[in-house]
């Protein structure tokens, strides 16, 4: 008997123990991408193979990719193509693009249906999509006719309806999404619209079946570059629901419509879609028969690949490419992501009745001499070169190489030069008075900057050290904030994303994907919440204005803009870009016609595959 | 026995307003909601404000928590942030995903158990006794997420024996044979995988027990009146000593559900426990706190469950 309560008591023993390693459990398998779609500021692309690194030949460069496939052999008709999402939660299932918000559904939406503009390399919108379009003499009123070929894929024609409809949804107070903004507030007639003050919106003019006259309230050259939404709603399906319940709709959810290549034949929830070929595609009919969109987890993206399970995935681990880089049975495209990283000085608050920054001239880091010098301490290319083998690269502005037009490659930014960096440190007065070799601050008071940094991978660690290191090497005390990493959420509310910033956070590194559209209003402006170092100035705000002005509407004199206010960031330095990216996916050797990045004009309805068989590698 | 159970159901409703509350709280206290993962220049920064006003997430906790606690009393456990559709529906959806590999895990565990329980405990201090006991060790040392990429990496990829991710394959038709056997075999290597490791609990205490009883007095009796050695053990000591086991038998329930975190994460298989990390990772709350919910209840169910089958199936034991 004796025995036997023993064992109770070890059995119970046991399960208070198993409970308290599942409650460990629960916390530390939280993975390191937090399920973020556009923030790119999770370091989760981090080099795991860093000796590698150290040989100059492990090092790779992205101009020797190209981001279109070769082709090799002859296609053939028909056949499965499978697109691996890359996520480690399920889809939403959100399959509407009025509706969406999260990146995984948006990879499976590309593949049943599109915008009605297309644009090319430069962002600019073509009249090679399924819609054209005018503009008016003073750039406020577009002209849209829809394409007479282009159908839903139930065969009723997408017609102007369905896209004033889409706007009269996104405007509704009731609607669920995120789209809503300037973008729609610019409209003539969409505020009263959203506010419920009239049942039209006047600004949006159906004119016929096929044509949609839209006027804006201002005319800026962003309208041509993504400012304008151009998704139509089916009318005929969605017209009679109350517009709060669309988006979990069967019609959304289950059997979602569009009217691009593909239509999807079947779901399973968070997993697999199912799509075949849409006879009556608008381009012509596609070559493959179907498509299938699978999930699959981060971990196991290269043994898929190596099996031929998937014929590409929607974004590869750039820490994964340098052992994988010989695969055999793929060719890897790359191309330069449109995001940098880059580190922030904070320089004042944000003033949340005005809506606006409020710049504090006294702040620690008010003096651009000590924030140049701080750019002048820090070696990015070694950075790049030594954490991510080549594939992140020292930046050199806050236009991304990404957007060619606009990016000024003349401009070198500023340089690794610790020498001019102490002299810079020496002029603005931070000497070191006590002879610690650390310098104090123009007063003699003893200066230490806390420098906020995100967690997640492996080089979160070492990259801040590292950062810390070379300021020092300049006689700066920089210290961790907190003496720790800070996790994504926690990151971002103390550096401000509501507002209330954190006034121990002295400088931050962040990351930044942008928009299609240049204007970086929406990050340095000065009513930009998202302006986290909180920095203004009057020629700041007027060379961000002159860029949207009706005169911006020339090219050249836009570039001239934006190429004066990328050097006015290089002399200010409220924040410096530290490193560009480049995006490297890898696409099965039996596909073509593939192409990543932007107005390549290659369409996913063009795809085609050289033989039935998944290509596994050998 | 019925004043049991229905006593101990109305002490479950505390503990469960209770557990929901520190849940909520905890949840709260994380840092970040649903929208902040949205720090993103092409969406206006009012439109966030806007839907977190909305959604009522400037409101104290206190409020929050009475607005959920209202709702889901009467069955509305809210809409979920993240997939834009009511929690109940996408929790049944995962729910019975995670049901049928819990099934399976528990079914497997037992055709582990049961034999090599017996074995090891019949013949213990043989080499085969020592050989079931030498694979415990290693099963209670070696942590299942591990355990569970080895398999994956073995089974799903070196020799492609299994599908390595998802519950079915792409474009079956829901319902057709064909759909069945595949969900079955996109279950078999997860539950097998849980159940490797799973088991090994259950052979120690099986083999334990079996120690135990065959040194009782009433085997010496029942021996001594000449009962053949097979039915010594088949109708004495192996129905004294599934006596415990079939009580864990609630525990080890609750254990699957709420222990499915790793071997969904790691088979991407789209149940319950991937759509609770998920959510945490993107503060979906509502989703967050609904699984909790269901965790602990199962938690409270399992025991329950297992005090009933106890006293029904061992008439020593009277619960007052």
């Amino acid at each position: 008997m004796k025995n036997r309560s023993f064992l109770k008591a070890l059995f119970a023993i046991m399960l208070v123990l198993m409970l308290a390693l599942t409650a460990c459990s629960k916390e530390s398998s939280k993975p390191a991408d937090s399920g973020k779609t556009e923030q790119k500021g999770e370091e989760k692309e981090e080099g795991k193979n860093e000796e590698k690194a150290e040989n100059k030949d492990g090092l790779y460069s992205i101009e020797d990719f190209n981001n279109v496939k070769t082709n090799e052999g002859e296609a053939i008709e028909g056949g499965n193509f499978t697109f691996g999402l890359v996520s480690d939660t399920p889809f939403e299932g959100t399959l509407n693009f009025n509706f969406y918000s999260g990146d995984p559904d948006f990879q499976v939406l590309q593949w049943f249906d599109e915008g009605l503009l297309t644009w090319d390399a430069n962002y600019v919108y073509t009249n090679d999509g399924a819609a054209t379009y005018e503009t008016s003499e003073d750039g406020k009123t577009f002209t849209f006719k829809i394409k007479d070929n282009v159908n839903w894929h139930d065969g009723k024609p997408v017609t102007a309806e369905d896209w004033a409809f889409a706007f009269e949804v996104i405007g509704d107070p009731k609607y669920d999404g995120v789209r809503y903004g300037s973008d729609f507030s610019n409209i003539v007639g969409m505020e009263d619209y959203h506010n419920g003050k009239a049942d039209k919106i006047s600004g949006i003019e159906v004119v016929d079946e096929k044509t949609l006259k839209m006027t804006f309230i201002e005319s800026t050259p962003s309208l041509l570059t993504g400012s304008i939404w151009t998704y139509p709603l089916a009318k005929h399906i969605f017209g009679d629901m109350p517009v709060d319940k669309i988006s979990s709709s069967k019609e959304v959810r289950e059997k979602p419509i569009g009217f691009g290549p593909f239509k999807v034949d079947s779901i399973v929830p968070g997993e697999s879609v199912v799509l075949s070929r849409n006879d009556d595609y608008w381009r012509g009919k596609p070559k493959l028969d179907s498509v299938t969109v699978k999930v699959i987890n981060p971990n196991v993206v290269v043994q898929a690949l190596e099996k031929g399970e998937v014929d590409t995935v929607s974004s590869f681990p750039v820490d994964q490419y340098p052992a994988n880089a010989e695969m055999s049975n793929v060719e890897f495209l790359g191309t330069i992501d449109r995001a940098y990283t880059y580190i922030g000085f904070k320089l004042g608050t944000w003033d949340k009745e005005k809506k606006a920054v409020k710049t504090d001239p006294n702040a620690k880091m008010a003096d651009p001499k000590l924030r140049q010098a701080m750019w002048h301490a820090v070696d990015n290319n070694a950075v790049g070169d030594k954490f991510y083998h080549g594939l992140r690269w020292n930046a050199t502005t806050l236009i991304p190489p990404s957007h060619p037009e606009f990016h000024d490659a003349t401009n070198e930014g500023r340089k690794y030069d610790p020498e001019t960096a102490k002299k810079l440190l020496d002029e603005a007065g931070f000497k070191d008075v006590d002879g610690d070799g650390m310098r104090e601050d123009k007063n003699g008071k003893p200066l230490v900057i806390n420098f906020a940094s995100m967690s997640g991978g492996d080089t979160a660690e070492p990259l801040a050290q590292y950062y810390i290191q070379a300021w020092k090497a300049v006689g700066l005390n920089v210290q961790l904030l907190d003496g720790r990493l800070q996790e994504f959420n926690t990151f971002y509310d103390r550096v401000g994303q509501t507002g209330d910033d954190d006034p121990a956070v002295d400088i931050y590194q962040g990351a930044w994907g942008v928009g299609i559209d240049v204007d970086p209003r929406g990050l340095y402006g000065q009513d930009a919440l998202f302006n986290f170092t909180r920095y203004s100035s009057a020629e700041n705000d007027a060379l961000l204005a002159d860029g949207v002005s009706e005169k911006a509407f020339d090219v050249d004199y836009r570039k001239e803009v934006y190429k004066k206010w990328q050097q006015f960031m290089v002399d200010e330095v409220p924040v410096f870009p530290t490193l560009y990216r480049a995006v490297v996916v890898p696409v099965n050797k039996r596909v073509q016609n593939y192409a990543i990045g932007d107005g390549t004009g290659i369409y996913l309805g063009d795809i085609a595959l050289t033989q039935k068989e998944e290509l596994p590698a050998k | 026995m019925w004043k049991f159970t229905v006593r101990r159901i109305f002490v479950m409703i505390p503990q469960v307003i209770l557990l929901s509350v520190i849940i909520f709280i905890l949840a709260k206290m994380m840092p970040g909601d649903a929208l902040s993962g949205l720090i993103d220049p092409n969406i206006d920064p009012a439109t966030i404000e806007a839907k977190r006003e909305a959604l009522g997430l400037n409101n104290p906790w206190y409020v929050q928590y009475w607005d959920w606690i209202k709702n889901a009393v009467q069955g509305d456990l809210g809409q979920s942030f993240q997939f834009k559709m009511p929690v109940s529906e996408i929790i049944g959806q995962r729910l019975t995903n995670t049901f049928w590999l819990a099934l399976l895990t528990l079914i497997i565990t037992y055709l582990i158990a049961i034999p090599l329980g017996i074995t090891s405990g019949r013949f213990n201090d043989t080499w085969g006794d020592r050989l079931i006991t030498g694979y415990t060790y290693v099963g209670f040392g070696m942590p299942l997420f591990i355990f569970a990429l080895v398999m994956l990496w073995i089974f799903g990829f070196k020799l492609g024996w299994f599908p390595s991710g998802g519950s079915v394959k792409p474009g079956l038709d829901p319902g057709s044979f064909e759909y069945i056997v595949s969900k079955f075999k996109h279950m078999l290597l997860p539950a097998l995988s849980a159940a490797l490791i799973a088991t090994v609990g259950t052979v120690q205490y099986l083999r334990s027990e079996i120690i135990d009883i065959k040194q009782k007095d009433f085997i010496q009796t029942a021996r001594a009146k000449g009962a053949s050695e097979s039915r010594v053990y088949n109708r004495h000591i192996l129905r004294n000593s599934l006596l415990p086991i079939a009580a864990f038998f609630g525990y080890e329930i609750t254990g699957l559900i709420g222990g499915s975190i790793f071997i969904e994460n790691i088979f991407s298989y789209p149940g319950i426990g991937q759509l609770f990390l998920g959510s945490i990772n993107i503060r979906d709350y509502t989703v967050v706190t609904s699984c909790v919910l269901l965790f602990g209840i199962a938690a409270i169910l399992g025991s329950l469950l297992s005090d009933i089958i106890l006293s029904i199936v061992d008439p020593r034991i009277r619960i007052k």
